[in-house]
């Protein structure tokens, strides 16, 4: 799953490191006044995002820490919660992802984006569980994590910095996550779908 | 960053609680007795089970998961309406869970809420936040050492323990004892209510069958009958057939002491019953009229059905 990005070794894991990490991946969405976080995918000029913030047919603005710039809406799949939006020469650190089939209950995730409009904010918190589809595969990555609006599209992370999922939604106050290997097939079928 | 310490390594403290997480999972079973969503409950002793009261809504034999993800069943064995402690009764359960040492449940301490609503375990993680003393049930019994905490509540919290951060358990998690916010009931309360439980089969309450309300007497009735204080409680009804009424007590009778502790607010009368076992007789002194008077009075168990 991670073969469209190399392994890097991983992070100091420290606090300081991850947040160093974090801040390099992490780039604020912004669409008609409202503000998503969106994970900058490796050297590949993509950004993921919720498709709850973006909307069709429209390219989103994209701020970086260098400045803001617009994006091209590539592809958005509802039912899945994600987009994929082109910004051609924006790179980031190689991500390296994490089955949450290998998760355990009680180990610490956190959560960078940018909660009610507060730019670049870390929460941490535990996994809760792991809700599965009736194959077993992973379906979402319960979380025991402070989130609030903002903080959708972005990043969940291990204690190492190794990417988990994407911050999609908060239900009875526990983060929901869409599992990074479910969003790994995702920008795999949108990069075939471009070179096509 | 000009710290001279190790810094904090996040990986090693991310294993340590999942690591905690997965041996308190030893000790949780899943209680399949209400609709939806199962509850959890904790291995407390040698086949005996914990959980809370409220999310075990049937009583005999209820289904249970043990902590190997196997099948199993367990009987409801006793309640405790007041703390909303039940007790269930198992075959083939592991250990016991161990218990938390007594400095690991500070205010400031980090805690783990784990729960097993279904087969796999779920956590939450957060610090105690407050020590509640005095809480009173509704039927008036204080309650000393309940925990709150700043942890998420979710679905099969109650019922679980809160674990401690060597693993040991602290107490039995449940939201219903502080208006659905975290709250963990103290090792040392359950104990007591299971050992009332399967002694007795119920927790005595010391009864008198008395209503009462704070007064404070005027100065001068306090200078004639050379009082310390001017507070008491007046007798508003005496219940037929109680020890109250056998004690010769009257309505109007403005209670001031029991057993020599004064009385200035009902709560008074309630916990100086409950210090006391049923049956065991204590001396109140009372203003009626312009006397003081002692009487002996002996509470009886309200709870046992054979004294009522």
């Amino acid at each position: 799953m991670t073969s469209i990005l190399s392994p890097e070794s991983p992070a100091d894991a420290t606090p300081s490191a991850l947040v160093d990490l974090l801040s390099k991946w992490v780039i604020e969405v912004r669409h008609r006044g409202s503000t998503g976080a969106g994970i900058v995918w490796g050297k590949s000029g993509i950004v993921l995002t919720n498709a709850h913030c973006v909307r069709e047919g429209e390219d989103p603005q994209i701020v970086t820490a260098l400045g803001t710039r617009r994006g091209r809406l590539l592809a958005v799949a509802r039912d899945q919660d994600l987009a994929a939006i082109s910004v051609p020469g924006l790179e980031g650190p190689s991500l390296r992802l994490r089955d949450a089939s290998a998760l355990e209950t009680g180990e610490l995730l956190f959560a960078y984006g940018h909660p009610l409009g507060v730019s670049d904010a870390l929460s941490m918190g535990v996994l809760h569980t792991v809700v599965r589809h009736r194959n077993g595969e992973p379906k979402f990555v319960v979380a025991d994590i402070r989130l609030a609006p903002g903080n959708s599209g972005g990043p969940l992370v291990d204690a190492d910095g190794q990417l988990i999922g994407i911050n999609h939604m908060v239900v009875n106050g526990l983060g929901v996550a869409i599992p990074a290997t479910a969003v790994a097939q995702f920008v795999d079928r949108v990069r075939t779908a471009r070179a096509a | 960053m000009a710290s001279n310490t190790a810094p904090l390594s996040l990986t090693d403290l991310s294993s340590q609680l999942a690591s905690t997480v997965a041996r308190a999972s030893e000790y949780i079973v899943a209680i399949r007795a209400r609709r939806r969503i199962p509850s959890s409950g904790i291995i407390w002793r040698d086949g005996l089970i914990v959980s809370a009261s409220h999310t075990v809504r049937r009583d005999g034999q209820v289904a249970i998961t043990l902590p190997s993800g196997e099948a199993g069943n367990a009987t409801v064995v006793a309640r405790d309406p007041e703390t909303d402690v039940v007790i269930l009764r198992g075959d083939g359960l592991p250990a016991p869970a161990p218990r938390a040492q007594s400095n690991e449940s500070s205010i400031g301490s980090l805690v783990l809420a784990v729960g097993r609503p279904g087969r796999t375990t779920t956590a939450s993680f957060g610090i105690v936040s407050a020590e509640i003393n005095g809480w009173r049930s509704q039927q008036g019994r204080r309650v000393d050492g309940i925990l709150r905490l700043d942890l998420s509540v979710y679905d099969g919290f109650s019922g679980g323990p809160l674990v401690s951060a060597s693993g040991g358990v602290i107490g039995l998690n449940n939201s219903a004892l502080a208006g659905g916010s975290a709250a963990t009931l103290p090792t040392s309360v359950i104990d007591s209510v299971i050992d009332q439980l399967l002694s007795r089969g119920h927790v005595s309450r010391p009864y008198l069958g008395v209503a009462v309300h704070p007064v404070t007497l005027s100065s001068s009735t306090v200078g004639q009958l050379k009082l310390d204080r001017p507070d008491g409680l007046i007798v508003l009804s005496v219940t037929n057939d109680t020890p109250a009424e056998k004690a010769g007590i009257l309505v109007g009778d403005v209670l001031l002491e029991i057993g020599g502790a004064p009385l200035t607010k009902p709560a008074d009368l309630f916990d100086a019953l409950l210090a006391r076992t049923a049956g065991e007789s204590a001396s109140i002194r009372l203003a009626r009229g312009g006397d003081l008077k002692t009487l002996n009075v002996t509470p009886i168990d309200r709870n046992s059905g054979a004294d009522r």
